[in-house]
Parts: structure tokens; C-alpha cells; sequence
């Protein structure tokens, strides 16, 4: 009952499994990753009941078992050992043993058939997409989740998917962030599914395979998705998203295209200046000009001029700069169009021309 | 179904209760235990403007309950009539009654009393004494010898009601109410003389009290030192309202809210809205769960408040309480606020056991130090023995006397060397650093130990606090705006109110008959959650007309902003740095707390140091 794997291959597998459990836990076994071999494999899978993720990694034996081990401690002696140290597991009734170089370690387990699955029933639609595609979704969107939100929906992320595109969309109630694939799911009416916080995070990590696939099922409660040989099963969160399509501003009179790497350099200077719990600057419109301030308690000031392309009438409005540089860390292209109504009311920044990514910030009255 | 229904009986016909049953109902409300007739008796006494009342009480009150006063007295043929219910010389119209100026005035306490109990009045004016005795209603008065003034001897309570009887509590609890009820009005008429005695023996005398000093001299009495020497006197005055008296600092905060004294024009009450004004006014430098104490005077004119709601009339209506309730918390925050080193006559932190009273900062000749001549040195007589294990003191003051050279050094390091007569700071000028904790300083009664992330954390956090006073409030609108569900009751409060709201950073617009739709949020809680503060608001609103929950609410975040940014424990710190946070302390309000209402500082005096080392005795 003895088999070996090489350091470095289980390592990045461990920790994807080690991330998802929490440290503090009631139920002693949900402190425990699961590890079961069979024919050359060995599949690691760790779970917080409402996520689990489950990799595999090959190994020297076919001989079959499993069990459970404490996942911090064994995540900690894996990573403890020389670079390209073989690591030799063994299972001795109640113990694990973990041997490399001259090191010998006994952990204690805990039965693996106690270990908790997620279960999934019902149908499902399946489908696949280019992991980067998923993975871009979600970088542009997620960072507007809310966090620890009495309106727990907003804690994570909506999922969209329909005949003609895939879309995410994200909001704190102050701002909101939506993106979308173009890529449609073939033959599927709409269906949206709202995903953890904690679930975004780890799917986004599954998704580093550029081009490939990944093929994902969506049941009514849960989603599992599985790229390369990983798989992920995660709970949805059971609640209604509020309605984006009503948020995104529509009768916007005032039209302003800026660069935004001057933008958001210019706002992170001023932003330097600005009071250090409100976040607030102030942008004023006119002509040609966007001039950028800001003020602290102390009554210190900062001030900035950007040449942009401006059309409609003047205007003043006031945001939490946070809010802003969030979106513009987020766009990738040259230049950024602001469309806005009055200072009071919300702002939509996108691509000129695009509406592959779209944000939604409100104002702060000052 | 029901029983009886076959052989019913005749329903019992409606009568008028006879007057001493009725008298006996009425007694459950008025005398609910000795303690109430003290204080009934005790308020008809001064009522009679008596200037001394002596009051003797036997066996916890059950046995015996004597008050003697000097007042005005009750003339022959009145002595009967007092006995009956209804019967009162205090008010006669319905214009009077809005406008009560005395302690009683329901004409219930006499009979009542007299309906539970063996009661004798005894009264003379001009010399003639009658009394009358209970039982026996419209007997004639019967001539008996007394001084000026009016007696009422209230023998065998309860004896003719067994049920009361079994629920009176030991004779030292009742003894302990009693108690109570004559500090409550010993405190309220600081004009009149009060002796008491308890099964013979002497409890109290407290002269009459016209002076400050008199009047503090009787409330430490009642209240104990430590009150006192915590307390803050306080008088403030504002559109006819006038409040005075002593609020303990925060360090004499307690476990349980006793110790809680508010008097409304000389009647003691327990009042919401006023405690809830005076906690208001200790934000913040309270530590949780901690209860101040205090003994407060208010006066008003007598038609704005209503003393007419409770038979005990321990509860008042206000005809505008919120006036009320920010006038009161105003003066208490604006006393409390210099609650730090060198202001005020006490000294909020000393260590002891309060044996020794404030450092008010004095200027004082430096160059009489190192003699030990004067000042907080005078303790130090070097040719005294004593015999301390293994050694004679002769030995060590040598060493104190040199101790006393760091002060003259300090000093030196930040003022002309040549004056005469320098001032020492309230918290001294700092000696060291303790394990990177607490700085030691020295002033002038010794040493004080500052927590300095506690001293630094309350600067920071009474900047910030400025800060956001100063600037307007800026507020953040929602992209989805939250829904909330509300009472009938709310929706019209916030329907009265969504101005006030939104001065509080709050939009709130009805969304439905019976929910309201939050559409902005000041930006300071932009994550807090806003339906539950909203709610809260409300609340406010609805018990004591105003709130300030938000800025509550927005304090509490700077103060951990203030707590993050403050210096840590271990962080070395300088002389000039540590004299620079101390100078700081002493000028910023409510520097004798930290946020958390720990105290900043102690002071440590010589004397107190001393017997540590068992020096001077």
C-alpha cells in the first residue's frame, strides 16, 4: 500500500484542494482533504460542504485506498520538503505516513467514506467553453461583488447564459459591472444561476488552461465545472439578482471620451488627496477639459486638467475614486467613453463602441 | 357549558366600595412597602415646610415608622379630614394641579396608610397639640402635648393585610429601601435638617446645607467619598431649563445602574428620555456594559412638565421632551468633554483608594524641590527611622533625594533654567518608557503611568471626531436601492420625519403604504447595513423625537480607524516624543478615556508610594 509522487506535481494540485478549506472548522473531517488511488492516480479533493474541488495527479502504483488527512498540516509538509524531493505515502491503519529524503512524518486520518460529497440531481445543461473565455468573464466583473451584504445574493456573481451570449454581471449596490461573451450557448433559453463569492475565486483559478476547454453542467443548485483534471462542484446561491438590464443608464445627454491611462493616473494622484474614508474627487465637464479634484479634513487640495473629447453641457459630479479606478483597471483599451445624465444620477462607462464590458457607477453628492 | 351554569347564581349587583376598602385598593398602589411610607409621610412633612424632620424607624418599618417635622401643622378640626381620601390642602382647581409645586397632591398617602395600618397624627399649632388615631374615621381629636409641627407614628404596618405582610422581604432589605427613600429626599432638600435613627440607634443627622461645600459634604455622606471625589459638578442653564448637580467621571463608572439620581423640580423620577440623554452623553468614554452615576438637578417651569402620571409619581411626561432630552445631554457631553488631566477640581484616575484627593495644577517653586521642603515632597523628613526587614531606611534617602533631580532636568530641558516659578504640566514630564507600554512621568503629586496607545488613540479619534463635524456630510447614492418594510406606526414617523432622515445621510421615500424605498446612504457607512441603521432610526425617532445613531454609528468607525492608526505597544518612543503625547493628552477633550472608556492614565501618588514602603507611619 505504498505509492510515490514527485513534490512539484502534487504541489499546485494540493493547494487548489487546501484553498477551499476553511481553517476553522466544527466538523473535524471538513478539516481533512480525501485522497483515494486507484490505477495510477491519485485524486485529491478537499470541500466546505458548499464548494468542492477535486484534482488528480498521476502516480508510480496501481495500488488502491483511501483515506482522509488533515489538510493544513499535510499541505504544509508537502511544501516543506526539497524541490524535487519524491514524496512516499503510506497507509498504516489509523496513520498516514508521508516519507521524503531522510524525513518520516506519521498523520493521523479519518475515515474517507465519512468524508462529505456534493450532491448533484436533476438534469443538467452542459456545455463547453474556452477556459480563457470564462476566465475573462469573470476578471472583469468580479471585483464589484459584494461583500458580507445583508442582501447575501449580491455576494457573488450572476451567471447568464443564453442563444447568443454568456454574461456576468456583479454589484455592490453602488456600482455594478457586467460582461459578455458574444459565444452564445447554442439551443438554450436563458438561464442564470447566481455563484458564490468564494466560488468565483476558486472557478476563476480552474480556468488557467488559455484555449482549451472547459465543460461545465448546470443543475438547478449547483454547477460543476471541469477543466483539464480538475473538476469543481459548487451550491448556487438561491435568491434573485436584481434586475441589471434596469440599472444601466439609458437618457444620457453627455458624451465624454478620455484616455484612460491618463485618466487613471491622474486620479490616483488626486485620489492621494481625498478624504480617507469618503474616496471622493471631483470631476468637472466643460468644453475640452475634465478637471479632477480633490479635498481631505486637513483641507489640503489636488487638482489635475486632462484634455477629452467632451459634447453636451458642463457638468460637475462627484465619485468615490475607488469606484472609478476599479473600472479603469478593469478596461484594457486606449481610450474610455463616459456617459452621463445629471450629477446625481448613475454613469456608465464602457469601449467606445462596444458592449462587451459595461460599468455602472453612481455619484457621490458632495 | 361552563360551571355553574345550571344552578347560576343571582349576578351580584353593582355597589359603591365601601371607603376603607376602597382606601385599601388605593394603599396597594401607594404603599407597596415601608419604604413607601417614609416616603409619603417624609414628602407631606416637607410639603408642611418643615426645616427639621426626624424620622424613626423600628424593626425595618413593620414595627414602627415615626416622623416628627416643625411645619407648619394641621389646625383641630382639619385633623380628621387629613385621615380622609381625597383630602388635601395642596391643590383646589384643576389650574393648580397643572402647575404642582408640591411633593404630594393626590389626598391618597394618609388614608391609605391609615387603612393598613395603626396610624396616629399628632400636630399642634400655636401650641395646642391634638392628635387623632386611625381606625376610629371622624373621631374626635384628643388634646396631646407636641412641639410645633406634625407627627404621624405608623404602627404594626400591614397588619390587617396578611397578604402584603408575607411579602415584605427581611428586615434588612426593607431597612435598605428605607434608606433609600430618605437619601432621595435628603438629596432634595439640602434646606432642611433630617435625622434618623434605626431601632434606637443613630443612622444619619445632616444638618441643614446651605453652602457648596455643605451640600457636597451631605451627598458624599449619603452617596459615599468615592462619588464625590469622582464627581464633576455641573450647572448649565438654556430656554428656562436649569440643570446642576454631579456627574461621576467615567472612571467611577458601575457595574449596575444604581447611583442614578435626577430630580425634577425636587421630586425624584426615573425618567427615559432623561437617562437615555444623560448614557448619551457619556458616548463613548464608557467602557461597555459600564453604568455611570450621577445626581442631577433639573428645574423647569412646573406647567412644562407633568407629574400627574403615576401614583408614586416616580414618572413625569415632559411637554417637550426633546428639548429636554438635548438640553441634558448637551451639558453632560460639554461637562464630560473636559474630563482630562488639570481641568476640573478632581482628579478623574487616581489610583488610590481615594484617600487623597486631586493635583490641581498649581504653579509651585521648583527650587524648592530638591530640598523637600515643600509640595508633594513635604512627606520626606530624612532623619526619620524605621525599622524596614533587613535595613534602616536612613540608607535610601539619599537615593530619593537625587530621584527628585530627573524632575529639575526635565524641566530644564524644555524651560529657562532660571525661572523661579515654574508649571508643572497635569500629567508631569515623562521618565520612561515601560516594556514599550505605559509612560512613566512625574508631576507634582507623584507619578503617573500613561497607557500610551490608550492616550494616543483618544487623540486621534477626537481629531477625526472634529474632522467630520467640520465637513459636510457627504452622501452616496444607491445604483439599487434597497426596499424596506415598515409598521403603520413607522411609515408615519417616517413620513413626519424624512427630512430629519435625510440630515442623517438617509433618502427615504414611501415606496408602498406599507415600505419605504432607501435610496441614498451617507457614504462614511456606505458598508453598513443600511436597512437595520434606518430601522434603528426610526426607533429613535419614535421614543425620544431625535437621534444621533449615525454620527454614533459614523464615531464608532473612527474610532477604529483611530485604534489602527494610534502607536502600538513596543514602539520605543523618545522624551520629546512621550512629553509631546502627554502635552497633547492635556489638550484634548475627554482625554481621560480612551475610546473604549478605558482610562488613559493613573496618577500614583507620593503618600500612596509610600506606604508601599511602609514610609511615614
Amino acid at each position: 500500500m505504498q505509492f510515490s509522487v514527485g513534490r512539484r506535481e502534487l504541489l499546485s494540485k494540493l493547494q487548489m484542494v487546501t484553498n477551499v478549506v476553511e481553517r476553522r472548522q466544527t466538523l473535524p473531517i471538513l478539516g481533512n482533504v480525501k485522497l483515494s488511488w486507484a490505477d495510477n492516480s491519485l485524486a485529491l479533493t478537499g470541500t466546505d460542504l458548499d464548494l468542492e474541488v477535486d484534482t488528480k495527479v498521476s502516480i508510480d502504483s496501481d495500488a488502491q485506498g483511501a483515506t482522509t488527512v488533515p489538510a493544513r498540516k499535510f499541505l504544509d509538509l508537502c511544501k516543506a520538503a526539497p524541490e524535487d524531493a519524491e514524496l512516499r505515502f503510506e497507509q498504516q491503519e489509523s496513520r498516514f505516513l508521508v516519507r521524503y529524503g531522510k524525513s518520516r512524518f506519521s498523520l493521523g486520518t479519518l475515515p474517507a467514506d465519512e468524508f462529505p460529497m456534493v450532491e448533484t440531481s436533476g438534469d443538467a445543461l452542459e456545455f463547453d467553453i474556452p477556459q480563457k473565455v470564462l476566465r475573462r468573464l469573470f476578471e472583469k466583473t468580479q471585483f464589484a461583488m459584494a461583500q458580507q451584504d445583508v442582501r447575501y445574493y449580491l455576494n457573488g456573481l450572476l451567471l447568464e447564459l443564453s442563444g447568443d451570449a454568456v454574461r456576468t454581471v456583479a454589484t455592490d449596490g453602488h456600482r455594478m459591472a457586467i460582461s459578455e461573451s458574444p459565444v452564445g450557448i447554442s439551443g438554450t433559453e436563458t438561464r442564470s444561476a447566481i455563484l458564490a463569492r468564494k466560488s468565483v475565486l476558486e472557478l476563476g483559478k480552474l480556468m488557467g488552461g488559455g484555449d482549451r476547454s472547459a465543460h461545465l453542467k448546470l443543475y438547478k443548485t449547483h454547477l460543476v465545472a471541469e477543466a483539464d483534471d480538475a473538476k469543481i462542484a459548487t451550491r448556487l446561491v438561491d435568491g434573485s439578482f436584481p434586475d441589471y438590464e434596469r440599472v444601466i443608464p439609458s437618457k444620457t445627454d453627455r458624451l465624454a471620451k478620455i484616455n484612460r491611462q491618463g485618466f487613471r493616473e491622474a486620479l490616483q494622484r488626486v485620489a492621494i488627496l481625498s478624504s480617507e474614508k469618503y474616496r471622493a474627487v471631483r470631476l468637472e465637464f466643460y468644453g475640452s477639459e475634465l478637471k479632477l479634484s480633490a479635498r481631505n479634513p486637513d483641507q489640503e487640495e489636488a487638482e489635475e486638467l486632462l484634455e477629452i473629447e467632451y459634447q453636451g453641457e458642463p457638468l460637475e459630479i462627484g465619485f468615490n475614486v475607488n469606484y472609478l479606478l476599479d473600472v479603469l483597471s478593469a478596461v484594457e483599451a486606449d481610450t474610455v467613453e463616459m456617459q452621463l445624465a445629471d450629477s446625481s444620477s448613475s454613469c456608465l462607462i464602457a469601449q467606445p463602441g462596444e458592449t462587451s464590458e459595461r460599468y455602472v457607477v453612481m455619484p457621490l453628492r458632495l | 357549558m361552563g360551571e355553574g351554569q345550571s344552578d347560576r347564581q343571582a349576578p351580584p349587583s353593582i355597589k359603591l366600595l365601601s371607603s376603607n376598602l376602597s382606601d385599601q385598593i388605593a394603599a396597594g398602589e401607594v404603599v407597596e412597602r415601608p419604604a413607601s411610607v417614609v416616603k409619603e409621610v417624609l414628602e407631606n412633612a416637607l410639603d408642611a415646610g418643615a426645616r427639621h424632620i426626624d424620622i424613626e424607624i423600628e424593626a425595618g418599618g413593620t414595627r414602627l415608622i415615626r416622623v416628627r417635622d416643625d411645619g407648619f401643622g394641621i389646625p383641630r378640626d382639619q385633623l380628621s379630614l387629613a385621615l380622609t381620601r381625597h383630602a388635601t390642602s395642596k391643590v383646589s382647581t384643576l389650574e393648580d394641579l397643572e402647575a404642582i409645586t408640591t411633593l404630594g397632591f393626590r389626598g391618597e398617602a394618609l388614608p391609605s396608610i391609615a387603612s393598613v395600618s395603626r396610624l396616629q397624627l399628632i400636630s399642634a399649632q400655636d401650641g395646642n397639640g391634638w392628635q387623632v388615631g386611625s381606625g376610629a374615621e371622624g373621631g374626635d381629636p384628643q388634646p396631646a402635648p407636641h412641639p410645633q409641627g406634625t407627627s404621624v407614628v405608623v404602627r404594626d404596618l400591614f397588619y390587617n393585610t396578611p397578604a402584603r405582610r408575607k411579602f415584605l422581604r427581611t428586615e434588612r432589605t426593607e431597612q435598605s429601601h428605607i434608606e433609600e427613600a430618605l437619601r432621595r429626599l435628603a438629596m432634595a432638600r439640602f434646606d432642611v435638617r433630617f435625622t434618623w435613627r434605626y431601632n434606637g440607634r443613630t443612622g444619619q443627622d445632616l444638618p441643614i446645607a446651605e453652602s457648596e461645600s455643605a451640600r457636597a459634604g451631605r451627598v458624599s455622606k449619603l452617596l459615599g467619598r468615592g462619588f464625590m471625589e469622582h464627581a464633576l459638578p455641573l450647572r448649565s442653564e438654556a430656554a428656562g431649563l436649569s440643570l446642576e448637580g454631579w456627574i461621576a467621571t467615567p472612571a467611577f463608572a458601575r457595574a449596575a445602574a444604581n447611583m442614578q439620581y435626577v430630580y425634577v423640580n425636587g421630586r425624584v423620577i426615573r425618567d427615559k428620555t432623561v437617562s437615555h440623554a444623560i448614557r448619551l452623553g457619556y458616548a463613548d468614554v464608557l467602557h461597555q456594559g459600564r453604568h455611570p452615576a450621577y445626581l442631577l438637578y433639573l428645574e423647569l417651569d412646573p406647567t412644562r412638565v407633568d407629574v400627574n402620571v403615576h401614583p408614586t409619581k416616580s414618572e413625569v411626561r415632559f411637554r417637550d421632551s426633546r428639548m429636554v432630552h438635548d438640553f441634558i445631554h448637551r451639558a453632560v457631553r460639554e461637562r464630560l468633554r473636559d474630563a482630562r488631566a488639570g481641568v476640573g477640581e478632581t482628579n478623574p484616575n487616581v489610583a488610590t483608594d481615594g484617600a487623597f484627593g486631586g493635583a490641581p495644577a498649581m504653579p509651585m517653586p521648583i527650587a524648592g524641590f530638591p530640598g523637600g521642603g515643600a509640595g508633594g515632597l513635604s512627606g520626606y523628613r530624612p532623619n526619620f527611622e524605621m525599622a524596614v526587614a533587613g535595613g534602616s531606611v536612613s540608607e535610601t534617602t539619599g537615593f530619593y533625594q537625587l530621584a527628585a533631580q530627573p524632575l529639575a532636568t526635565a524641566v530644564e530641558g524644555g524651560l529657562s533654567p532660571e525661572t523661579e516659578e515654574v508649571e508643572i504640566p497635569p500629567l508631569g514630564y515623562a521618565l520612561a518608557q515601560l516594556h514599550g507600554i505605559y509612560i512613566l512621568a512625574q508631576n507634582r503629586a507623584g507619578l503617573v503611568l500613561v497607557d500610551m496607545h490608550a492616550g494616543h488613540e483618544r487623540i486621534l479619534y477626537e481629531r477625526l471626531k472634529q474632522q467630520r463635524a467640520d465637513n459636510p456630510l457627504v452622501r452616496q447614492p444607491l445604483l439599487i436601492p434597497l426596499v424596506l418594510h415598515l409598521s403603520g406606526r413607522e411609515m408615519d414617523t417616517v413620513l413626519t420625519a424624512q427630512d430629519e432622515l435625510l440630515s442623517h445621510g438617509f433618502e427615504v421615500t414611501p415606496s408602498g403604504p406599507e415600505s419605504v424605498t432607501i435610496r441614498e446612504v451617507p457614504a462614511l457607512l456606505r458598508d453598513a447595513d443600511a436597512s437595520a441603521m434606518v430601522r434603528d432610526l426610526i426607533a429613535d425617532l419614535q421614543r425620544f423625537g431625535s437621534s444621533n445613531r449615525t454620527a454614533q454609528e459614523q464615531d464608532q468607525l473612527l474610532s477604529t480607524l483611530a485604534c489602527h492608526t494610534s502607536v502600538r505597544a513596543n514602539r520605543q518612543l523618545t522624551l520629546p516624543e512621550m512629553n509631546g503625547l502627554l502635552r497633547e493628552m492635556e489638550a484634548t477633550e475627554r482625554s481621560g478615556q480612551c475610546n473604549h472608556g478605558r482610562p488613559t492614565w493613573v496618577q500614583l501618588d507620593l503618600s500612596a508610594i509610600d506606604k508601599l514602603f511602609m514610609r511615614g507611619r
